[in-house]
């Protein structure tokens, strides 16, 4: 048994594999950076777009959302909602609208209390985000 | 001791070998099955490939392969120099086919064809690229056995590390003999 | 257990049990949340519960790791912990930084939090599994760091065997890739691809060294098989697992903004990633059926080649069901994500953990090698619920996930978010009950270290398999 599989070629191979795998990795994960403008929409990522960003990350937005498919699986996708809901208009109107006490019985959103300004940015933020080339994803509107 | 025992080499670099090997059938897999929905697209980018280039390639890597199985003939009778020179002619050829094919992708970069431009190309530069790196992690295993065979650290009776390093460089030189034809010149 | 300094272990694999049981109520309570929307709304939202349970989850597997390294490097490396008080006082640090995180969602708004802990400063907060404030994300990277030294000047003092230092590499690893969760863009794509440099380089990475290396410890303590073999086979699968999960974090990369390249590399090399889950469980039921011992603790053996079986499916199977890009188009962001994500969570993380704590706390209590008869029946009879609770959570949020793919995504009438997720509503009742078995299944874990008794030897001892 020794003499077919030694433990030193496991070795090699795992150090050798692992040195391998990391470099291709690094060569694909480079050749995407160079990619990335074309696709991510940062021709419209503004000062608004950014602020925008914040108030989702501050707000855990993703706690009960998803974008682009990944966050919590409790409330709808919104890499789209731009589009499903009407635009910027569509947006704010249903973040202004959320009951304090919520709907009872059904899963609730909280009221944040944002101002008219945050409400842009945050709308801004949605915008911006459906306008990245997600190579067609979601496969409809509902997201 | 080490008999005349199949498969040659540590069985480890076996089931490693057997690993690349799926991913590549599957990549290969993955191209006819692709082509087949996209043939218009993928002849006329086909034709754009230099083949007398690739031809070179082919026949470094073939002699290579030849060189290699001279340096394993060598070792099993004894003769380590013998052995060393015909490992470090392997190598000269594994780098000519890394120069030859790195002129090929700057000759592509400059003109701005890349790994995006199309679903041929996206084929192309993934199986090359991968196999090439497996040509570089090749030439490197040779050199590793070639030190070591040099300093004398194989003989007749135990040259396990040869034969585990040649059967890497015989797979290596396997993919490329069917990458060859997949790519380059089947319409 | 024959060094001392072991012992510093218990401390860690307690809270780790205890994080664990928090874990689970706040399980109970979104899952409740899910089906009664306006649960315990607005005081605790569905995203603060959620947060609690993840991060409760990731601290919990956090604190097991330590133990698990406290315990066996040296064990391994044949000599004391470098700094036993080091440890301590790591230990009170994280726990306090951890249970004041948890606090602090709890009785602050997420967005006063945020401000409260100056993340405007460095903004890392708001991603998930990233909540923690950029403060709390600081002190976890000082406690890995003093956990490292402490755990790598033993290896450098000791005896360096495979076990250890593929322990501590894993370990090094999760440790650097968690820096990237300080670099958070304005860019979305940018923000995405590199937070999976954080979360797939960890569970289907780096964190699979340390399930692999703690594995094979337990198994050359219980079987009695040759180390040699044992540390053979371990390399040959942490080489699987890298070789398939580095690439393999394309699959992550289909729909997200970057290349379609992706959708091939990721596919082929993550419909891979099993391989070594595969691996593992065979090399687990080989070694036991090698053994040239009855080991009295047939508890952790039961935990071992739980583990591996449990992976292989969790994270194996359920993965693959999901990874192929043309799949991944219609079930990308479903309940069929949270299927796999907790069976694989389970499987792989949470039941290595349980199977050292199993292995190793007799040992520190005083024990020769293993608890009563009477203790190890009760520790299997929970093993058993909390898997097949498990089981039937992750079946349910399986259907619920055909069910939605098939409603939201695939038909040519595709209903909206809300209507779909009342449609599937019964799946997630019958959820929740299997979710009420597994925690009973985790109070009958925790009684057992409360029965005592003659301990189990190795003539008398009961055989799980």
């Amino acid at each position: 048994m020794a003499d077919t599989f030694t433990k030193d070629m496991a070795r090699n191979i795992f150090y050798g594999g692992s040195l391998f795998f990391f470099l291709l990795f690094l060569a694909l994960s480079y050749d995407t950076n160079s990619a990335l403008p074309e696709r991510d929409n940062r021709q419209n990522l503004t000062e608004t777009v950014a602020k925008g960003k914040l108030l989702w990350e501050e707000n855990n937005c993703i706690g009960c959302h998803t974008l682009l498919g990944e966050g919590a699986y409790y409330a709808p996708e919104l890499g789209n909602a731009y589009k499903r809901l009407g635009g910027k208009d569509g947006i704010i109107g249903f973040i202004k609208s959320r009951p304090v006490e919520g709907i009872p019985g059904r899963r609730s959103m909280p009221q944040f209390n944002f101002t008219d300004e945050e409400l842009d940015a945050i709308a801004e933020f949605l915008k911006y985000s459906s306008g990245i080339n997600t190579a067609n994803w979601p496969p409809n509107i509902q997201g | 001791m080490n008999e005349k025992r199949y498969p040659p080499g540590d069985l480890a670099i076996w089931i490693f070998i057997l690993a690349e090997l799926l991913v590549f059938a599957i990549f290969f897999a993955s191209y006819a099955f692709t082509r087949a929905s996209h043939v218009e697209l993928f002849n006329i980018h086909q034709l754009q490939l230099d083949t007398d280039i690739a031809l070179v390639n082919t026949l470094a890597l073939i002699t290579s392969s030849y060189f290699v199985v001279r340096a394993v003939k060598a070792i099993s009778v004894g003769k380590r120099s013998e052995c060393v020179k015909w490992l470090l002619g392997a190598i000269f050829m594994g780098l000519i086919f890394l120069v030859v094919k790195s002129v090929e992708y700057a000759h592509h970069y400059s003109n701005g064809i890349n790994l995006r431009t199309n679903l041929f190309y996206m084929f192309y530069f993934s199986l090359t690229f991968f196999h090439y790196m497996h040509v570089i992690m090749g030439v490197v295993i040779l050199s590793v056995v070639t030190y070591k065979g040099y300093s004398g650290g194989y003989s007749a009776a135990e040259h396990t590390g040869i034969e585990t390093g040649a059967s890497y460089w015989h797979m290596v030189d396997l993919v490329w003999l069917i990458l060859f034809p997949l790519v380059y010149v089947m319409r | 257990m024959k060094f001392e300094s072991q012992k510093v272990a218990m401390p860690y694999f307690i809270a780790a049990i205890g994080l664990f049981v928090g874990q689970i109520l706040f399980g109970l309570i979104i899952g409740l949340q899910y089906v009664v929307g306006d649960f315990l709304f607005p005081e605790i939202p569905f995203n603060v519960a959620r947060m609690v349970h993840t991060n409760l989850l990731i601290v919990w597997l956090l604190f097991g790791f330590m133990g698990a390294a406290y315990y066996l490097v040296p064990e391994e490396t044949e000599t004391e912990l470098h700094s036993p008080k080091l440890a301590i006082l790591m230990f009170w640090v994280f726990l306090v930084a951890g249970a004041l995180t948890i606090l602090g969602y709890l009785l602050v708004p997420y967005a006063g939090l945020a401000q409260m802990t100056g993340n405007e400063l460095l903004p890392t907060m708001g991603r998930e599994f990233l909540e923690q404030p950029t403060i709390t994300k600081i002190g976890i990277v000082i406690v890995a760091l003093a956990f490292l030294f402490n755990i790598g000047m033993t290896v450098l003092k000791g005896r360096k065997t495979v076990v250890s230092l593929v322990l501590f590499i894993g370990l090094v690893g999760l440790a650097v890739f968690f820096l990237f969760s300080f670099y958070n863009p304005d860019n979305l794509v940018k923000d995405k691809f590199y937070w999976w440099w954080v979360v797939h380089l960890w569970v289907e990475g780096v964190w699979e060294l340390i399930m692999g290396s703690i594995l094979a410890f337990v198994l050359i303590k219980t079987t009695g098989v040759d180390r040699e073999i044992i540390e053979k086979w371990l390399y040959i699968i942490i080489a699987m697992t890298l070789i398939t999960g580095i690439v393999g974090t394309g699959h992550h990369y289909y729909w997200i903004g970057t290349p379609e390249y992706w959708q091939w590399w990721g596919s082929i090399f993550s419909a891979l990633e099993p391989i070594p889950f595969f691996m593992m469980t065979v090399f687990a039921f080989n070694m036991v059926n090698k053994r040239r011992r009855n080991h009295p603790n047939q508890a952790a053996v039961l935990w071992a080649l739980g583990t591996a079986v449990m992976a292989f499916l969790g994270a194996g199977v359920w993965g693959f069901m999901h990874t192929l890009a043309p799949v991944n188009y219609y079930t990308h962001g479903t309940q069929i994500t949270a299927a796999h994500g907790h069976m694989a969570f389970y499987g792989a993380y949470v039941m290595i953990v349980l199977a050292m704590i199993s292995y190793s706390m007799p040992l520190m209590r005083g024990r020769k090698a293993a608890n009563s008869n009477k203790s190890q029946v009760m520790e299997m009879w929970s093993f058993w619920l909390m898997t097949i609770s498990m089981v039937f959570i992750t079946l349910f949020l399986t259907g619920a996930g055909i069910l939605q793919t098939w409603l939201q995504r695939f038909t040519e009438t595709p209903q909206p978010f809300m209507v779909v997720q009342d449609q599937v509503s019964l799946f997630y009742w019958m959820r929740e009950i299997a979710g009420v078995f597994f925690l009973i299944g985790l109070v009958v874990y925790i009684a057992s270290f409360f029965v005592g008794g003659e301990e189990a030897t190795e003539s008398k001892a009961r055989s799980s398999v």
